[in-house]
């Protein structure tokens, strides 16, 4: 176990020369494994939520708001951990960027679980009301492309991929006008049918979270275009971050 | 001269085997002719047994690429080294960035994660795909070499929705059962006591009442079961206190019984169970209610909960007439029956233990069952020490 014998293998050797040690590349691997896991966990909540919504099934809905404290914990180990990368190893520059970036991500990935749990929550409450004819047709797509929104940002911070963060994060904007189009038709639905109130604001309460969740999906993957890139794109227009990216592409 | 010539040859030899080429060997003579010739010869041979192995390879990737399910290779880190065309259809995999990073970053159900991660690999997984409701796949993990393993995925989908539309038609057929039955077994009631009732119809009548009744538990224990299949997972679990549990089940079954027989209760552990209180009472209900059936001429029925370092144990232990040795596999399967005749006559739905099976699944636990037929039979509920838990008493908090 000398250093001789980690220097003799080629590629190790290479590596050190960047880390200080392999314990420090493995530490940063479990993060990144820990926060996947996290982003699993929390799209098994997402589809859980809705399906308990949309299904009127009360006892799925209880279960997920249940579970809503694993995510707790599971933010409050990855925090802690990369707590202590950051005192212990003093990482730089790329390796910054990603502890940075992760313990931003896991806060985001926090609050979709809590978004998770009201939708869980209204679900389980709506259950016992009938459903409505159009069986929630508007929050089922909704839905959908959020919950597609939440998988894509996982993939890009697991694959690295900026572009499909940038592809990603636009999608926002249509999450955005589905929310406006469902509020409008809720809007009507009460003023025709004033029994109707309650059960809308249900809904909206819902979709308004779903719309957060999405939000939140965004904000993970901008960390990801900061973690690969070294940019801060967070106040900035898609636009011109896809632009600059495709010129930073052109000339290296 | 001489020494030149020889100088220029072994050049032309260098250079040769610099490049490799076997047909530009340098013509010589002597003994330099036979090292060239030698050389020429095993590099034949090297490329020969070269192009056999590539052809070999080829067309071992070539195959695999083929198989209409899914495969990835992982080395030891459950990191991609390989995998075919389908394996990245229905995993949504890229060929280029893919290989190298870990299979459970991109396939990250939870269900998934933990069947990697925990390496238990005897059975597959079936796990909804991302992004796709109504897409299933079905995931094993098969271990060689040193460490490394074979995935094979495929798409389950379609049984998955025969396998839901069966569930549905017996759920929506057993409901619909209901109601009507209600009404015949009500109307028989009310014949049953009618005074004026003629003398001949007396016993059909009751015979009748018999039925419905039976055909009733049939339709609660059909619906029970599909309530079972239904949900996935225990909604909501709860320490149970076993020895109270085994008390009022006593007291459920006591008129069922023949008044002969003992029930006996030994609760050895202070500990509870963590599981659904009621799914669980209905699971131990079963079971006593089948040793009270089989029990007929009065014996012994022990109940009996005990734990130690392999977990919890809870048993029911009769001194009935027993099941012979071939029945036991199957005694769970719905329907089963070891004798018409007997079954019939004691009145069960033959749904009994399917539900017990089903109940301690989703609770972790095994049912072992252990018989001797004409002295009596054991059946012993394992549940895994995790499903433990410490009893917190009323005068506590």
């Amino acid at each position: 176990m000398s250093l001789q014998v980690r220097y003799s293998k080629g590629m190790e050797a290479a590596d050190l020369t960047h880390h200080t040690s392999r314990r420090f590349n493995e530490d940063l691997e479990r993060v990144r494994n820990k926060v996947l896991a996290m982003g699993g966990f929390v799209e098994e909540q997402l589809s859980g939520a809705l399906m308990a919504l949309i299904n009127g099934d009360s006892l799925l809905g209880r279960a997920v708001a249940q579970k809503d404290h694993e995510v707790n914990g599971m933010e409050v180990s990855i925090d802690e951990e990369c707590s202590r990368i950051l005192a212990t190893r003093a990482p730089a520059a790329g390796d910054l960027r990603m502890i940075v970036a992760t313990i931003k991500a896991i806060t985001d990935l926090e609050r979709i679980g809590d978004e998770c749990e009201k939708i869980a929550q209204i679900g389980a409450r709506l259950a016992n009301d009938e459903r409505p004819a159009d069986r929630y047709r508007e929050i089922k797509h909704l839905g959908r492309v959020v919950q597609g929104m939440v998988h894509d940002a996982l993939d890009a911070f697991a694959r690295l991929d900026a572009d499909l963060a940038v592809r990603t994060a636009r999608s926002d904007r249509q999450v955005d006008e589905e929310y406006e189009s469902i509020q409008r038709q809720c809007i009507t639905f009460m003023m025709e049918d004033p029994r109707m109130i309650r059960r809308a604001i249900d809904i909206m309460w819902v979709v308004r979270s779903l719309e957060r969740v999405g939000d939140h999906a965004k904000n993970v993957c901008e960390y990801v275009i900061y973690m690969v890139h070294g940019k801060d794109v967070r106040h900035i227009s898609l636009d011109r971050v896809e632009q600059e990216l495709i010129a930073r592409r052109a000339h290296g | 001269m001489l020494l030149a010539r020889e100088y220029v040859l072994l050049r032309r030899l260098q250079r040769w085997l610099r490049s490799l080429q076997s047909e530009d060997a340098p013509e010589a003579a002597g003994v330099w002719g036979d090292v060239v010739s030698a050389i020429a010869r095993l590099q034949r041979r090297r490329q020969y047994h070269k192009r056999r192995l590539l052809q070999l390879l080829r067309e071992l990737r070539r195959s695999t690429a083929a198989i209409p399910d899914g495969v990835v290779v992982l080395n030891p880190q459950a990191e991609i080294l390989w995998f075919n065309r389908t394996a990245g259809r229905l995993l949504h995999l890229r060929a280029r960035s893919d290989v190298g990073m870990r299979i459970d970053n991109l396939i990250r159900q939870p269900e998934f994660v933990a069947y990697v991660r925990v390496g238990d690999y005897a059975q597959p997984i079936v796990v909804q795909a991302a992004g796709e409701e109504e897409r299933y796949l079905q995931i094993q993990l098969v271990p060689y070499g040193a460490g490394q393993s074979l995935m094979l995925v495929r798409d389950v989908t379609r049984s998955q929705q025969l396998e839901a539309m069966r569930k549905d038609f017996v759920a929506n057929a057993s409901h619909e059962l209901r109601s009507p039955l209600t009404v015949i077994a009500g109307y028989l009631e009310t014949i049953s006591q009618e005074q004026a009732l003629d003398q001949q119809l007396v016993g059909p009548i009751e015979e009748m009442r018999r039925q419905a009744a039976r055909m009733t538990g049939i339709i609660e224990d059909l619906l029970s079961l599909s309530k079972l299949e239904a949900t996935q997972s225990t909604a909501v679990e709860q320490p149970i206190d076993v020895g109270a549990l085994m008390v009022q089940l006593r007291r459920d079954v006591a008129p069922r019984l023949n008044p002969a027989t003992v029930v006996q209760l030994e609760a050895r552990s202070a500990l509870g169970l963590l599981g659904d209180e009621v799914q669980m009472q209905s699971a131990f209900a079963n079971l006593l209610d089948n040793a009270a059936k089989y029990t007929p001429g009065g014996g012994t029925i022990s109940l009996r909960w005990w734990s130690d370092a392999a977990g919890g144990h809870f048993s029911v232990h009769d001194t009935g007439i027993g099941i012979a040795a071939e029945h036991i596999p199957r005694l769970t399967e719905r329907f089963y029956r070891v004798d018409a005749g007997r079954s019939r006559a004691t009145g069960g739905s033959g749904l009994g233990l399917a539900i017990v099976k089903h109940v301690l699944q989703r609770h972790d636990a095994t049912l072992h069952i252990v018989s001797n037929e004409g002295y009596g039979s054991t059946f012993r509920c394992d549940f895994p020490p995790a499903r433990l838990v410490e009893l917190q008493h009323a005068a506590v908090g």
